[in-house]
């Protein structure tokens, strides 16, 4: 077994064992779990042969496992940043919600404000 | 002054110490409600605003003026006897008597929400910096629906709308991006909308804190992808 592989070999355990240890606090969806789980499998067989990956790609007319690889890199990258942009998004409008929610708390009344009744909340 | 009672001007504020008590007192001359809202300003807007006898509501955070509206709206459309609202720019850049044509047309006309224009029919754009006018008449030419609800300036800060306008607004755009999502939620709510003709005074101040172009890169960006969750 050449270096690389046994390296490769651990980063996936190592991947494994943080999943294993979020898993009871992290709700992510069951087809996550699953597609994670095939991943990993799909990792350490790649890492094992390489020759199949690349049987893999030339299948799908690319020349080489690697190459493959790094296609499948991209998209899933692609997919990633999105997903976290979106999270984002959503976390922010959240945040203006919170921040909204303690600035009219914290409301300050004018001085002169002769007749200061509480304004109605409807959320 | 009691006239005015059921009007709520709603001044989103980010760090506009120099001006914002001046342009504050002014409006109160015409108009006694007026509900400030300090987006986290790092300098004193918040004193000055309460100084000069406006309500104020300060975001601990900065969000941007999107989000700073909304606030305003929400705390303005909870106050007892609101009827008509009014957003108004901070730099003072509006006129107390555009906003009180646009009040007197809501009152009287069949409408919902009056916008101002800086390209009225008549209009003089002299004034206006060239680049700027390409690129709002740019913004106008480029959004269908823009021009479907026939108007001709839809990043103007100066607006005024009835009750039912203010508790449809749902702004959930945090920064510049806001005006184009106004634009959106007319369309959808089937607002009654109508525009004025209203002057702008581009000082040296409000030119320096004017929002830069390349922001409308942003406010493209931010409207194409319309990416604020569903609810």
């Amino acid at each position: 077994m050449i270096v690389i592989q046994i390296l490769l070999i651990l980063a996936v355990l190592l991947g494994l064992l943080l999943f294993l240890r979020h898993h009871g606090k992290s709700k992510t969806a069951a087809s996550v779990k699953v597609g994670f789980a095939l991943f990993l499998i799909f990792a350490v067989i790649a890492v094992l042969d390489p020759n199949l990956l690349t049987d893999v790609a030339h299948f799908v007319g690319v020349g080489r496992g690697t190459d493959l690889v790094l296609y499948a890199f991209i998209v899933a990258f692609g997919f990633a940043t999105i997903n976290t942009y979106l999270r984002f998004k959503e976390l922010e409008f959240r945040y203006a919600k919170l921040v909204r929610a303690v600035a009219i708390q914290n409301r300050q009344l004018p001085e002169d404000g002769e007749q200061e009744p509480e304004p109605e909340q409807r959320s | 002054m009691s006239e005015r009672a059921d009007v709520w001007m709603v001044i989103p504020v980010f760090n506009e110490s120099q001006v914002i008590a001046e342009v504050v007192r002014e409006a109160r001359r015409t108009f006694p409600n007026i509900i400030c809202v300090d987006d986290g300003s790092r300098d004193n807007s918040a004193s000055e605003i309460h100084e000069a006898g406006a309500h104020l509501v300060r975001h601990p955070v900065n969000l941007g003026q999107g989000a700073a509206l909304q606030t305003g709206i929400e705390y303005a459309r909870a106050q007892p006897g609101a009827e008509y609202f009014v957003t108004f720019d901070a730099d003072g850049q509006h006129q107390v008597e555009d906003v009180l044509r646009m009040l007197h047309r809501l009152r009287t006309e069949d409408i919902d929400i009056v916008v101002g224009t800086r390209f009225g029919k008549s209009a003089d754009t002299s004034h206006i910096p060239w680049l700027k006018r390409f690129v709002l008449r740019t913004v106008v030419l480029l959004s269908p629906r823009t021009r479907r609800l026939g108007l001709s300036d839809a990043h103007n800060g100066l607006r005024a709308f009835n009750r039912k306008v203010a508790w449809d607004i749902n702004i959930r755009l945090n920064g510049m991006g806001h005006a184009s999502e106004l634009v959106h939620l007319m369309d959808v709510h089937h607002w009654r909308v109508a525009e004025e003709p209203v002057t702008i005074l581009y000082t040296a101040y409000s030119m320096s804190k004017g929002q830069s172009l390349l922001n409308g890169v942003n406010i493209v960006w931010d409207s194409v992808l319309k990416t604020g969750p569903r609810r």
